[in-house]
């Protein structure tokens, strides 16, 4: 009984369950072998769609005030900032419409080109609109919480932009929800092209606290400079090509090392980005390795006689 | 009965309302995180704490098991290694019911003070375990989350106990 309570049930004196010791030690080797699984195998998944839809409700109860007050928030927007937005959508659209014009015929002469190289024709990929309901409340690494799941056709490894470039990955599809790896997180590394000199790299999460990427393996004597944009490569098989990733912010050429130091500032908006579009991983509109056409027979040797 | 001079007599717990407590800790954690701090490392890890108010005051009803429990589905909301809020969690709710039966012949500023070590442990092994696994360091302002949480502890003393200092015998002079 505790100190103190007027508690009416007598205490157990000799029945007290297991001991705290026997639970700590029990406990802890399940955690710890539920990280190691978690860490390296692909185990535990099950338990995460399990869990994840206990903890949805009350994800849903815990997201009911932010919402109510991005309603009240709209409801009073003024008449002034609502007649920016739209004068500043219309300028915008009057700009994309120069480009936009131009895409028909530039896709057409692109698609006559590509007949007369015969090179494969460029793929299209899919796409689906969600909006991100939270960033993930984990520290350790920068992750965003979308609210498109498995139910909704998600799928891993999509690549996941906003309007203004690639944010980041579907990294965990649960049936409700799914969470993106942003590219600035640690163990995110993404393919790309210098847009103004072609030359290839791959740019990584930077670990230095900063949502910034490091663009490494690039020579000190490389050709870049700050304000190059890198655009996605398309080489990995996940990423589309030519979705603008970063722009290159700093970089530093040190004396005692092979390589730069690249530093990039990622294009879209890894904090704060609200609506996204969920693409559909290159590599399932591939061709699989069986569609090949066969290899055309050796003609035997003896066939000349 | 043995107990501290000049304490008042407390009503027995109702299991409902350390439920209700422990299911609004959750809910706030994820108010927090979700809506004002996004994952700011110094924000008080307010299950932790409700689960080691509750784990001095009645470890009997909660303790290892439930702390092992809120932990993998805060695992799951936070997105963080599955079973490293489980095993902090755990690690609190023993390093709790170790020290409940000292703890309750201080006053409560002093008892802040003694559960300061039992956040800072947990907080320290979870920053352990993570930079093991490879994640980013989020910086020093990791270690104000538990002072923060000590901090709390008077606050949630009085919110956490006001329904056991209520008579015994309500009649209609003493509603409460």
């Amino acid at each position: 009984m505790p100190l103190g309570t007027l508690d009416r049930s007598p205490p157990p004196f000799f029945k007290q369950g297991t001991s705290a010791l026997t639970k700590l030690v029990l406990f802890s080797a399940i955690s710890l072998a539920l990280m190691f699984a978690d860490m390296r195998y692909n185990i535990v998944q099950p338990a995460r769609w399990v869990l994840s839809l206990v903890v949805y409700p009350v994800q849903w109860v815990a997201l009911r005030p932010q919402v109510l007050w991005d309603q009240i928030d709209d409801a009073f927007v003024g008449k002034q900032d609502a007649l920016q937005t739209a004068e500043d959508a219309r300028a915008q659209l009057l700009a994309q419409a120069v480009r936009s014009t131009q895409v028909e015929q530039l896709t057409l002469e692109n698609q006559h080109l590509r007949d007369l190289l015969q090179l494969r024709e460029r793929l299209n990929t899919s796409a689906m609109a969600a909006e991100v309901l939270y960033e993930a409340a984990d520290p350790f690494t920068r992750k965003m919480i979308l609210d498109k799941g498995a139910t909704s056709g998600v799928q891993t490894s999509s690549p996941v932009m906003d309007e203004r470039g690639i944010l980041g990955q579907v990294t965990r599809v649960h049936p409700l929800v799914s969470e993106i790896t942003l590219v600035t997180d640690r163990e995110h590394s993404i393919p790309v092209l210098n847009t103004r000199t072609g030359a290839r790299g791959v740019a990584f999460g930077e670990s230095g606290g900063a949502p910034l990427l490091e663009l490494r393996y690039m020579a000190t004597n490389a050709d870049i400079e700050v304000d190059d944009i890198l655009t996605t490569s398309g080489v990995d098989g996940v990423y589309p090509p030519g979705i603008p990733v970063a722009k290159v912010v700093k970089i530093e050429r040190r004396a005692d090392s092979v390589f730069a130091r690249i530093l990039c500032e990622s294009l879209a908006r890894v904090q704060g980005a609200r609506h996204v579009m969920v693409l559909t991983p290159v590599k399932s509109s591939l061709p699989s390795f069986r569609e090949l056409p066969p290899a055309p027979q050796p003609i035997p040797k003896g066939g000349r006689r | 009965m043995i107990m501290p001079r000049g304490h008042q007599l407390l009503l027995p717990a109702s299991p409902m309302f350390m439920i209700f407590s422990l299911a609004c800790a959750l809910l706030l954690d994820m108010l927090q995180s979700m809506a004002w701090l996004g994952n700011a490392a110094w924000a008080p890890d307010w299950l932790a704490l409700v689960l080691v108010f509750w784990a001095i005051h009645q470890p009997l009803k909660v303790g290892v098991g439930v702390a092992f429990v809120l932990g993998l589905l805060t695992d799951v909301h936070q997105t963080s290694l599955l079973g490293q809020h489980a095993l902090t969690y755990t690690v609190q709710g023993f390093l709790a019911t170790m020290i409940h039966r000292r703890i309750l012949w201080f006053d409560v500023p002093s008892q802040a003070l003694q559960v300061l070590p039992v956040f800072m442990t947990a907080q320290i092994l979870e920053l352990t375990v993570r930079i093991t696994a490879g994640g980013l360091f989020p910086g020093w302002t990791v270690l104000i989350a538990p002072v923060i949480q000590a901090f709390l502890w008077p606050v949630i003393s009085v919110v956490l106990l006001a329904p056991q200092r209520r008579a015994p015998d309500p009649d209609k002079h003493r509603p409460l």
